[in-house]
């Protein structure tokens, strides 16, 4: 009888671990699973860029006005999330680019004059991006580089960056595959 | 001497005489109940004496062969009691063990893991955005991934820009 319960106490923590150790990857935000090293060649692999895919930048002031103006259409599903975010209530685009992409080409964005990115490209099969890209990304204020971002993005799932104080307001650039 | 306990027992018996019953009975001048003591007992063992025949045995060969097999049925019995257990549990402990084992791993299953299947909702989400790196360019700029996959939006936020006062033309 004591084997019978020592097996089954095994089977047991052995189907709970594993249980818990694939609950625990399915939980973790995506934005959470980075882990601040290079992505392994494995990890990804590509494809050609389709015809007619296009990356798509804004920049956006974000601020607080008493009658707040109608947000942009392209954002106006995000307006509720940005505002809690952001804490500001009234989106503007104060400019916007859009480039074809040409996979692993590098591509320069400028929304604005001041702000601009210089982005990569390239195609990710992975199931998660669903036809998606993998993008390595500069944002340049000026001639300053600000922040490299290597990140992964399906078509229609805007990224945000939040850019620097200006004015009474907040820069935000978004950056979206359409 | 003898105690005291065992000269009454003998007095009460009527087994004292001569300087030990006068010698005891000027003892007893101390003890008021005796004599009451004394004429109960003899009456109790004048009953025991009138009625202590116990009735005759008629079938007294038989009588002694139910004796001896229900001593040798009880002998029988303490062996099997005592016999030493096997290496594995009888058959139906068996099963009461198994079923215990299920309900408490049921228990535990329903515990410890979440049923709540996240997976099936972020497969089924249309949003994806996931930062794999970010690099800050300076030391002194701080950058995080803000994602909650309830609110489907991804931030790379940055912290520790130079502020761009209104009048700065960013067109």
């Amino acid at each position: 009888m004591s084997r019978f319960c020592v097996l089954l106490s095994f089977v047991l923590l052995a189907g709970i671990a594993r249980a818990q150790d694939d609950q625990t990857r399915r939980d973790r935000p995506v934005g959470q699973q980075m882990n601040f090293g290079k992505t392994t060649p494995g990890q990804e692999s590509h494809g050609p860029a389709r015809a007619g895919d296009e990356l798509w930048s804004a920049v956006i002031l974000a601020t607080n006005a008493p009658v707040p103006k109608a947000a942009p259409v392209a954002l106006r599903a995000y307006v509720p999330q940005l505002s809690r975010l952001f804490g500001y209530n009234q989106f503007e685009y104060i400019g916007s680019d859009s480039q074809k992409i040409t996979d692993g080409t590098e591509a320069r964005l400028a929304p604005t004059k001041s702000l601009w990115m210089s982005v990569k490209a390239r195609r990710a099969t992975s199931k998660e991006a669903r036809g998606g890209y993998l993008l390595n990304l500069q944002l340049y204020r000026d001639e300053k580089p600000l922040v490299d971002t290597e990140a992964r993005l399906a078509p229609g799932s805007p990224m945000f960056i939040r850019g620097p104080q200006y004015g009474n307001g907040q820069i935000i650039v978004v950056l979206q595959i359409q | 001497m003898k105690p005291f306990e065992e000269r009454f027992t003998a007095w009460v018996d009527g087994q004292l005489s001569g300087d030990e019953l006068a010698e005891f009975e000027k003892e007893l001048a101390q003890h008021p109940d005796a004599a009451s003591e004394r004429a109960a007992a003899q009456k109790f063992t004048k009953l025991l004496r009138e009625h202590s025949t116990a009735p005759a045995l008629t079938n007294a060969e038989f009588f002694n062969l139910q004796i001896q097999q229900h001593i040798t049925t009880s002998e029988a019995q303490g062996r099997a009691v005592g016999k030493p257990a096997g290496w594995f549990w009888s058959l139906p402990r068996l099963i009461l063990a198994g079923a215990a084992c299920l309900v408490v791993a049921g228990l535990l299953f329903k515990t410890l893991i979440p049923t709540k299947d996240h997976s099936r909702g972020l497969a089924t989400s249309p949003y994806f955005a996931q930062v794999i790196e970010v690099w800050p360019s300076e030391p002194g700029i701080w950058a995080n991934t803000v994602y909650n996959p309830d609110q489907n939006v991804t931030v790379v936020w940055l912290d520790g820009l130079d502020y761009i006062p209104a009048s700065y033309e960013l067109k």
